[in-house]
């Protein structure tokens, strides 16, 4: 092909997106990269980090050529192996996370650009100047309009294409390569999630700027069933937030409950403090079967997909309002209300209306219509031997749980009247309903389940959104320092091993020990289903600041940005690293210098994967729980062989630290004893000063004793210099050292990985 | 040749290669007995499940003492070792140990040289399966077992799905007797 004339280069297209001429910050290496540009430093991550691989089935069946069996040393008819094949359907879950987040902030911002227009302004309040740091970092591009939202979208769809494409036969053929990709869309997984709770905030008025938002009722016992109730259920607030305001408008804000389960509760509670959140998405099932709401709404993701059914059998009304959504159902969008209205209350039908403040009137004029006719009675504990009366303890229920539950004991227990087992199941239940289906006999599990389900009201701090400028010039030295601990991340969904307890007795220990607790999604819920003696939640019993001791609960799974954003803020505000183009050098600031780890204990979809991921490209290591082991793909060192040499970046020279932190960018663990003291470790930085490293390691030495009984066994590699012991527990530590030969390391005075493989970057960009 | 299924569901294998089904003790022992350097990896169910009036932790340690079994404590099973007296060869977690296992030239938790027989008790089956899973594809140098009372598709040697937990006990205790008595 001749080449006639050089008419726009990639640069030139980016540099105009980026609106290049506004010279708020130098252009860094790599704005709006593709998946090549910051392969170099995914391969980096991955020499230390190895992906680990567990194939959740040997088999590959993704195109004619198969099945393929890739058992061991097997390649398929496409000469793919078992790594590289588990590693595609690792980017695959990437992908569909991404793609949720990213059609979910599509939807957010098309509602939004149509009713206010794209020049509408972004403005976070006074408090937050630095609004979009994933945008910033990521695209180079500083965000000042929904429309500018629009440009940062087409760009992360430009890369989902490339991505995707790669998972098609005869493509990649590298697992290291597809791991790459992996984190590629994984960090435009939290670009996209920046966009959408960015468009919610400004477009919706939600809180911004202020740490104490208000509490709001949890729990399916906080919802006044004696009123008309409109469940929402999913994660996207365009419909439910024209309910509320057509309540309002209407004055029937106190006649009518609007309750959410999953994210969508966090969404309207941020708009409505009257609004409940029933609870995280293994009560979805559970709430619907009770049949307390007279509608329910759907949006999207982690919604029941035989919502119709579920809402048919309890004669809940259903109204779906996502394209994602339909269910099959008449669309009845264009429809004049008083006709649905009839519809639905006389002939019982189920409708999808893509028009939100349509299906807002609908879903108020429904449910008015029909709460009187409808009897929403729960079943009493002396009811529950009867209802399991045809049990006969074959177990084919305890086979089919995918939580590994006692259930056919519980329900035997129950039926001789002792329903205890039972509440500790509820406890446990993740909500899929197979034990019920199974039943040979139709034992109603669920029905049953009303019984030993706790019924009272807990309290929960509505979702805030970013952390603020203000926060961050507070408590980005002590966390660079190592004087605040770290900062521990629970987030993501509620397929948790044990009791949900779990979640608010972590979240309580690492506030009581001063570490910075922030909390998402169906986490951040149940951390507020505990009380204490004086009947206090943890919301209630500990300030909201993104401080030392803080429980911040940012709001629902895209607000996950703003928690990974406050990592990249700390770079910025802090540290003055600029942020525009500059991923590699802010991703290894965190890496080397911020004690942050996620804990995403219940992790079940595709986009905790991708969220999750997005976490360690940014240098951010997660904790998962053992279901987790299903994503078939974790990121481990082993510390004892791997090399552990960084770039001294001011003295510009290699340091064989020895000094494996964090250990881990993503690791399962199997007990939340465990999880703690994984926590406290992968919170441990190569940047702490000789205070801030003591203070970590008193918790790692505190929880590993309290836990496992003995001082940590790598403990000797986690100490430099004698002035790193703690002082608490100065004379084992040293009779420990002494044992194992325990000699000073070497020490340096900037840590990072730039310098140690190839990139543009030079070495003096980390030296702020 | 009807398929054997594990006890949970989650845990079907989708594959080609499969456990050998063990049900009598002594050729566990043999097994067991066999190996030049077998490894017990103890999960977090030793501590909440009993057999007769004994936690499974007990079972563990007397398994470990009967065949000189180095023992691996993942999760938070240490603490109550040490109460039994037993002091754990490492306390790698079920993930890290697995990690390492894959390597060949790993020199083991006694550094003696990598292990040729791991036996695992006491993890969750899901995150067993997974953790076997690895092994089976990745580490062709070493077998792995299982104690617990159901049946592990991707171990090279698992006990079937016991309906009742006496006839487990039974297999377990007359596995520790066939360990405690000297091969020919
Ligand atoms: S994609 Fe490859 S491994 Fe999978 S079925 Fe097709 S040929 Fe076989
Ligand atoms: S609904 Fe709950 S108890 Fe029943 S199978 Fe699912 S997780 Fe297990
Ligand atoms: S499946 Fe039904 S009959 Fe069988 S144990 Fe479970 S509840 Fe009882």
């Amino acid at each position: 092909m001749k080449v006639v004339e050089k008419k726009r280069t990639r640069k030139d297209e980016v540099y105009k997106v980026i609106k290049a001429d506004d010279k708020w910050e130098p252009i860094g290496h790599t704005p709006m990269p593709e998946i090549p540009d910051l392969r170099n430093w995914d391969l980096r991550l991955l020499k230390t980090y190895k992906p680990f691989y567990a194939p959740f089935c040997d088999l590959c069946c993704f195109c004619t050529y198969g099945k393929c069996d890739l058992t061991g040393d097997k390649r398929g008819a496409c000469g793919i192996d078992i790594s590289a094949q588990q590693a595609r359907i690792v980017l695959l879950a990437c992908c569909m996370g991404m793609s949720a987040h990213g059609g979910h902030a599509r939807h957010v911002l098309h509602y939004l650009i149509e009713r206010l227009g794209p020049d509408y302004k972004i403005n976070l309040g006074d408090q937050i100047l630095v609004e979009a740091p994933h945008i910033r970092t990521v695209l180079g591009m500083k965000p000042e309009t929904l429309g500018d939202l629009e440009k940062v979208m087409e760009y992360a769809e430009s890369q989902l294409i490339q991505c995707v494409s790669s998972l098609h036969t005869g493509q990649e053929g590298s697992a290291l390569d597809y791991e790459s990709k992996a984190l590629h869309i994984s960090m435009l997984d939290h670009v996209v999630m920046e966009v959408a709770d960015i468009a919610q905030i400004v477009g919706f008025g939600y809180p911004t700027s202020k740490a104490d938002t208000p509490l709001v009722g949890l729990g399916w016992g906080a919802v006044d069933r004696t009123k008309p109730v409109i469940l929402l259920v999913g994660h996207n607030p365009v419909t439910a937030v024209p309910i509320v305001d057509y309540l309002n408008e209407h004055g029937l804000a106190d006649k009518v409950e609007v309750a959410g389960i999953c994210c969508t509760a966090l969404e309207v509670t941020r708009y409505s403090e009257r609004a409940k959140v029933v609870g995280p998405l293994s009560r979805q099932l559970f709430f619907v079967r009770c049949g307390i709401a007279d509608v329910i709404v759907t949006d999207e993701q982690c919604i029941r997909t035989d919502m119709p059914i579920e809402a048919a059998k309890v004669g809940s009304a259903l109204i779906a309002t996502s394209e994602k959504v339909c269910y099959g159902l008449e669309d009845a969008s264009k429809k004049a209300v008083d006709e649905i209205v009839s519809d639905m209350l006389n002939h019982s039908k189920q409708v999808l209306i893509l028009d939100p403040e349509k299906a807002a009137e609908v879903a108020v004029r429904v449910a008015l219509g029909l709460a009187p006719k409808r009897n929403k009675v729960l079943v009493k504990p002396e009811e529950v031997p009867e209802l399991a009366k045809g049990h006969r303890l074959c177990n084919m229920c305890s086979q089919v749980c995918p939580n590994l539950l006692p259930v056919g004991d519980a329900i035997e227990a129950a039926k001789n009247g002792n329903i205890q087992p039972l509440v500790e199941v509820f406890e446990k239940c993740i909500g899929c309903g197979k034990c019920e289906q199974e039943c040979p006999r139709h034992v109603p599990i669920f029905k049953m389940m009303q019984a030993a389900a706790s019924w009272e009201e807990w309290k929960i701090r509505a979702g805030r959104g970013p952390i603020m400028d203000t926060e961050i010039r507070k408590v980005g030295a002590p966390i660079v320092l190592g004087t605040i601990p770290g900062v521990i991340a629970i987030v993501g969904c509620s397929n948790f091993p044990e009791e949900i307890e779990e979640i608010a007795e972590i979240a309580e220990e690492f506030a009581k020990r001063k570490y910075i607790v922030v909390l998402s999604g169906c986490s951040a819920m149940v951390a507020g289903m505990k009380k204490d003696k004086e009947g206090k939640t943890l919301y209630e019993k500990y300030p909201p600041d993104f401080d030392a001791g803080g429980i911040v609960n940012v709001g629902s799974c895209v607000a996950n940005a703003h928690i990974t954003g406050a990592a990249i803020k700390i770079a910025n505000i802090f540290a003055t690293l600029p942020l525009r183009g500059n991923y590699e050098v802010i991703a290894d600031y965190i890496l080397n210098r911020v004690g942050a780890c996620g804990l995403a204990w219940g992790a079940y979809s595709q986009k905790a994967a991708s969220i999750a991921t997005g976490c360690n490209r940014l240098g951010i290591p997660v904790v998962v729980g053992p279901h987790s082991s299903k994503y078939r793909r974790l990121y481990l060192s082993r510390k004892e062989e791997d090399d552990w040499t960084v770039m001294d970046g001011r003295e510009k020279k290699l340091v064989d630290t020895q000094e494996p932190s964090p250990e881990h960018l993503i690791t399962v663990v199997e007990s939340k004893e465990r999880a703690m003291v994984t926590l406290a470790k992968l919170c441990i930085r190569k940047n702490d000063t000789p205070q801030g490293r003591q203070i970590k390691l008193t918790h790692y030495i505190g929880l590993h004793k309290q836990y496992l009984g003995t001082l940590p066994d790598d403990l000797h590699l986690y100490i430099r210099r004698a002035s790193d012991i703690p002082i608490f527990f100065k004379k084992e530590v040293t009779a420990y050292l002494e044992k194992v030969g325990w000699k000073e390391k070497p020490v340096l005075s900037l840590p990072t990985l730039i310098g140690t493989y190839p990139s543009e970057v030079p070495i003096d960009a980390v030296v702020h | 040749m009807t398929m054997t299924l594990p006890y949970h569901r989650v845990n079907v294998l989708t594959g080609t290669k499969a456990a050998r089904i063990i049900e009598d003790p002594s050729e566990y022992a043999h097994l067991i007995k066999r190996a030049s350097r077998p490894l017990l990896v103890l999960g977090p169910r030793i501590l909440t499940m009993s057999l007769g009036e004994r936690l499974l932790a007990e079972y563990a340690v007397e398994i470990a003492k009967a065949a000189d079994i180095p023992i691996c404590a993942t999760a938070h099973t240490q603490k109550k070792l040490l109460e039994l007296g037993v002091q754990p060869a490492s306390n790698y977690d079920l993930i890290e140990i697995i990690n390492h296992l894959k390597d060949p030239e790993w020199r083991g938790v006694k550094k003696e040289g990598n292990h040729d027989l791991v036996i695992f008790l006491g993890v969750r089956t899901d995150l067993g399966e997974q953790g076997l899973s690895t092994l089976k594809h990745f580490a062709p140098h070493l077998k792995t077992m299982t104690l617990c009372k159901y049946y592990y598709p991707n171990a090279s040697y698992s006990l079937p799905n016991f309906r009742k937990d006496e006839q487990w006990k039974e297999f377990l205790d007359k596995l520790i007797e066939n360990l405690k008595t000297k091969e020919a």
